[in-house]
């Protein structure tokens, strides 16, 4: 790809950007949020289309205007939300559109699914092609996805954060088979926040800043420290700055709760000036314990006390009402009305404060849009810009507002900073550390391990719909946090010991 | 801009199809006659716009002809008169939509000066305290026709039957007259049985539907009246489904030429006619007496027969 | 910026139609054929009120046409065993908004589709109407119910004040109001207005409530102006409604839509029958030509929108 420009309406998203690919090879395109990674890639797999350069594949030009002419050409892209449907078996994702046939027309399925096996045991995945996608795990449903894009046959396979929503087991397996596409002589373009998978499984490395390629290294020959500074341009000195405070007073107390085939036996508090780190792998309770405090769904044992009260919690309402703000996992489906304004996401949850009769007061509510976007430099052209068009970052520091907005002092973040780069991380770190100096307590979700060892108090490790095992921060630190999310080991016992007191 | 091209696009579009077939300019000298129909997808209103259309074009009229989308749209009747009021057009003919509901749309053309010719359908008597004038009615006496297809059964076919009968939209005039006058004709006749009546709504695909309906729940109708021909004729098929062609006897109404056909055929025992055509040719042809300034009587029959085999072949 | 430019659009072949129809017809530039069309637009834009903000929350209701028709019976029968008119007209803004509540109810706590649900009301509701008239229309009022159809205030007719008044209050409603911040909010992203503390349940219920009020206020005027209340009146309704508020610019998709588009919507639907009918054109290529508007308006702003991003 050389010289390519876009731009869109107000930003210029790519300047003149050059980019190549060999055969065999992983090339790791790194960039903050927003830097012009995703719109390159989508240029190439035929979902956008440039404004100026060129294409060359085998060195001749090429017009890639849509994705079935990407596809083509032997160019397949696996999105970070995966293209599947959910209602369909996995050999039928896996050959929609082309779906092997007999008698014109009428679809075999024997050789359906045959080659859906074929293919899926090739990658070393294990799992029935008759199964319906919406039934498979997070891992293996992008199995699916990697073999749908291989048998297209394809020669570039560009992957988008791949690993976002996998587990180490999951994350080891997904680097042997693109070892095993290297070996086939497939390039592969690979996306990723997570630098130190960089080390592990790329041949070389582009970082890009603002539109514009900073540099190509190989993979070897520079360190991570440089590669930040280059995409961050400033260094960053400390990832994890905690500030801790002394505990205060019990905000949260959650007794034995547990919600059928979920989860059992959780006991924990959280107190005033504390960040509570909850690890596990994905599927271990984390996220359903969550929606539990928050009301959405119900718990049919144990206990709930806010604020020293015991509470029932039915509905979402409710625990905003108690005191509650929840930042979900998905900003998008969960945490934002997309075409509805800054102003008017911001104020969403406070509604109630904001008006009177029934009226919406529309100056104090551009006054509380105002606060944020300045306290929490939120970047934006105007309180009016639909939510939709902001970064990633600054979405999540959208989310954040509004509960800040409420009078939420029990906050449960549900991994604060995935897909975010790193100089908002740093922003969303510092917060959290001035809600807790305000007295407000956080159960802090998040599958990044140094997150949780960095930012936490005291942490628990999910496993199974079971607290595995509880330690403070000094205590803790990869290995054993690892060791007890996967279930076993010396901390089990340990789990045993610490982690049932209420029993 | 691209928008205002598109918009622009549309409106040739409309034009265009307006264009082709715009009526003539208001003062061509022609008089004006506006005929509001109830629809225009039943062949019994075609037939009265052909009648009209000839006598217009042998007069020297300007004929509009408008109609609502579906027979029973009273609403966007009274748009298309109200409408026509603005085009200041010089008689008014109507078959109403719905005999009470007909009232205020009559009302706005009294106020417009405009004289209003009612057809087929006759206007509810409170027409008169509400002010309402017409200045006459052109129709058929579907209570004697009714009667016709009631006696029909007692004279010619020994007055023993099994009946089944298909209405109209309920609440209609001229359907609710048929039924009142067919079942006024079999009255107190010993042998005649109303087994089942049901609303088929004049249309040809419910016609169908309740018959098959009432198949299933009466096996023993033997004759079937029917309150116009399309509800009778989409019976006919639900008997042909049933595999029971010839079994049941039918008698339509409005003889329409499918109907005809059928009677000629055997399929279908007999119809009563109404001339529809006859009808329209009598609007436009009075109108222009009406806007010369002469006399109309305030009621015109329309001949009104029982048509059977030997009508039909002899024709 | 990009929702001014679409209103700007629609009210530019809503002229632009204007325009043509004046080039086109003597007959259509005066004063009392313009009061002729708004009043006959009266109660498809008084029905698309509804529809509007049912359609704004990412749902879709079919049973308008039978509600019009159902609380217009209930408030002929009020009117002819003599119930005084305020009672009367009560009495049918009630039948009216229980329809839609029930709607409401079955897509909340039932979680029905609304598409089904509405389906099955618009079938029950006219079947009712059906039932409690025996199938015939009630008719003949007094002068002082009539009035809200024949009357005029000024030069404006009642109806058309009637619809002035429904739309500013209903604008301030969804534009102004809480009601109607969470009814973008719910059509947006219902997930995440429920995780923001909205009580969707209840909300998406009165959105529905609501919609049936609209449509009993249509029936008062249908009735009144046509003095008599048909069980089989508001046919097919439902299809004029969601044309006018999509012509004006709301998403089938939710969370996106404007009562002022609504109503250009409408009087563009309004506009083009009467003119059609001034120019005598056909009924069946009227049918064409008011198809054809629908599919190009929604073409237009799946563009526009396509531009936009």
């Amino acid at each position: 790809m050389k010289a390519i420009t876009k731009a869109f309406p107000g930003v210029k998203a790519l300047e003149s950007v050059d980019f190549d690919l060999h055969a065999g090879e992983v090339h790791v395109l790194l960039g903050e949020n927003g830097a012009g990674k995703s719109t390159l890639m989508k240029i190439l797999s035929g979902a956008y289309q440039r404004d100026a350069g060129e294409i060359l594949l085998q060195g001749q030009p090429v017009e890639i205007d849509t994705p079935a002419s990407a596809q083509h050409l032997g160019i397949s892209t696996i999105y970070q939300e995966f293209n599947l449907i959910p209602q369909m078996s996995a050999a039928e994702n896996i050959f929609l559109g082309r779906e092997p046939s007999k008698w014109g027309g009428i679809i075999d399925r024997e050789r359906l699914h045959g080659e859906a096996a074929l293919l899926l045991a090739e990658l070393g995945a294990s799992l029935d092609p008759s199964t319906a996608v919406r039934s498979l795990s997070v891992a293996e449903q992008q199995m699916v996805e990697v073999a749908k894009a291989l048998s297209v046959e394809a020669r570039i396979l560009i992957m988008d954060e791949p690993t976002s929503a996998l587990s180490g087991g999951e994350i080891r397996l997904l680097f042997e088979t693109i070892r095993g596409l290297q070996r086939k002589g497939v390039g592969i373009v690979y996306i990723s926040h997570r630098l130190e998978e960089l080390a592990e499984i790329g041949s070389r490395v582009t970082v890009l800043r603002d539109g514009l390629v900073v540099a190509t290294h190989r993979v070897g020959e520079v360190a991570l420290d440089e590669l930040i500074r280059q995409m961050a341009n400033r260094e960053l000195k400390d990832h994890f700055p905690r500030q801790r405070e002394a505990p205060g007073d019990e905000l949260l107390r959650v007794e034995d709760l547990g919600a059928r085939g979920r989860f059992h036996g959780v006991s924990f508090s959280l107190c005033r000036g504390e960040i509570l780190g909850l690890a596990g792998l994905v599927g271990s309770g984390r996220t359903a314990l969550a929606r539990v405090l928050f009301g959405i769904d119900r718990f049919d044992s144990g206990s709930l006390w806010v604020h020293g009260r015991p509470v029932s919690l039915n509905s979402p309402r409710q625990a905003i009402a108690a005191g509650l703000g929840f930042l979900t996992e998905d900003r998008k489906a969960e945490g934002l009305v997309l075409n509805l304004s800054l102003r008017e996401n911001v104020s969403l949850p406070s509604l109630d404060r904001l008006s009177s009769w029934g009226v919406v007061n529309r100056k104090a509510e551009q006054e509380l849009a105002r606060g944020f976007v300045e306290s929490l430099r939120i970047k934006t052209p105007s309180m009016e810009q639909p939510v939709v068009y902001l970064s990633g970052g600054n979405q999540q520091k959208v989310v954040l507002s509004k509960w800040l907005a409420g009078r939420a002092d029990v906050f449960i973040f549900d991994e604060p900073t995935r897909g975010i780069d790193i100089g908002s991380k740093v922003e969303i770190y510092q917060l959290m550390n001035r809600l807790t100096a305000e007295g407000a307590g956080i159960l802090m979700i998040s599958s990044e391990l140094p997150e949780i060892l960095g930012m936490s108090d005291r942490i628990l490790v999910m496993h199974e719909g079971r607290i595995a095992a509880r330690f403070t921060h000094l205590e803790a630190d990869q290995e054993k946090l690892l060791q007890a999310a996967l279930g076993r080991g010396v901390s089990r016992a340990g789990a045993g010991a610490q982690g049932r007191p209420a029993e | 801009m691209k928008r205002r091209d598109i918009w622009l696009t549309l409106l040739a579009l409309a034009l265009g199809a307006a264009g082709c077939h715009r009526g003539e300019p208001a003062d061509s000298g022609k008089p004006r006659v506006a005929l509001v129909l109830k629809t225009l997808n039943n062949p019994f209103f075609i037939e009265m716009q052909r009648g009209a259309r000839e006598a217009a074009d042998r007069l020297g009229v300007d004929l509009v002809v408008q109609a609502a989308e579906r027979e029973l749209d009273v609403e966007k009747q009274m748009q298309i008169i109200e409408n026509l009021i603005q085009t200041r057009v010089d008689a008014l003919c109507v078959t109403p939509s719905g005999s009470k509901e007909i009232i205020p749309a009559i009302l706005k053309a009294n106020r417009a000066g405009i004289p209003v010719l009612i057809l087929d359908t006759k206007v509810d008597a409170s027409a008169e305290q509400e002010g309402a004038r017409f200045d006459t009615f052109i129709g058929s006496d579907n209570y004697q026709g009714g009667r016709l297809a009631g006696q029909f059964i007692l004279e010619q076919l020994g007055g023993k039957a099994k009946v089944a009968i298909l209405e109209g939209i309920p609440g209609h005039e001229t359907g609710d007259n048929r039924l009142r006058g067919f079942r006024d004709a079999i009255a107190g006749a010993p042998g005649v049985e109303i087994v089942a009546s049901q609303p088929a709504n004049w249309e040809r695909d419910q016609g169908f539907n309740v018959f098959q309906n009432i198949l299933e729940a009466h096996p023993e109708v033997d004759t079937l009246f029917a309150c116009s021909d399309l509800m009778a004729l989409g019976a006919l098929e639900a008997i042909a489904a049933a595999g029971r062609t010839g079994e049941i006897r039918i008698i339509g109404f409005d003889a329409l030429a499918e109907a005809r056909q059928a009677i000629a055929e055997g399929t279908m025992l007999a119809s009563i006619a109404q001339f529809s055509d006859e009808m329209g040719r009598l609007a436009v042809e009075n109108a222009l007496r009406r806007i010369r300034g002469e006399e109309i009587p305030s009621s015109i029959p329309v001949r009104i027969e029982l048509i059977t085999k030997e009508q039909v072949d002899t024709r | 910026m990009s929702h001014l430019g679409r209103r700007f659009g629609t009210l530019l072949g809503l002229v632009l139609l204007c325009v043509t129809l004046w080039i086109l017809s003597p007959y259509f530039l005066t004063p009392s054929n313009l009061v002729n069309v708004v009043q006959q637009t009266a109660v498809n834009a008084i029905i698309a009120v509804g529809m509007t903000f049912v359609i704004v929350s990412a749902g879709i209701d079919l049973s308008v046409g039978s509600i019009v028709a159902f609380s217009g019976v209930i408030l002929a029968s009020c009117l002819q065993a003599g119930a005084p008119l305020p009672l009367a007209l009560l009495a049918g803004l009630a039948a009216g908004g229980a329809c839609g509540l029930v709607n409401g109810l079955l897509i909340t706590w039932g979680r029905l589709p609304p598409f089904i649900s509405t389906l099955g009301m618009m079938s029950v509701a006219r079947g009712a109407a059906l039932v409690y008239t025996q199938g015939r229309p009630i008719s003949g009022f007094e002068a002082d119910f009539r009035f809200l159809a024949t009357g005029e205030l000024g030069f404006l007719p009642v109806p058309v004040l009637i619809m002035g008044v429904v739309y500013l209050l209903s604008h301030l409603l969804l534009s102004r109001t809480r009601f109607g911040r969470y009814t973008y909010a719910i059509g947006g992203n219902e997930e995440a207005a429920q995780l923001s503390g909205v009580s969707v349940r209840f909300h998406k219920s009165m959105i529905y409530a609501f919609s049936g009020l609209t449509s009993a206020v249509a029936a008062i005027i249908l009735t009144a102006r046509l003095n008599s209340a048909q069980p089989i009146a508001g046919f097919m309704y439902e299809l004029d409604a969601i044309a006018a508020a999509v012509i004006g610019g709301t998403s089938l998709l939710g969370g996106e839509g404007t009562l002022t588009g609504t109503l250009i919507g409408a009087l563009i639907m309004g506009v083009l029958r009467n003119g059609l009918n001034l120019l005598g054109v056909s009924s069946f290529l009227q049918q064409i030509v008011i198809g054809s508007v629908i599919i190009t308006a929604v073409l237009v702003d799946a563009l526009l929108k396509r531009r936009a991003s």
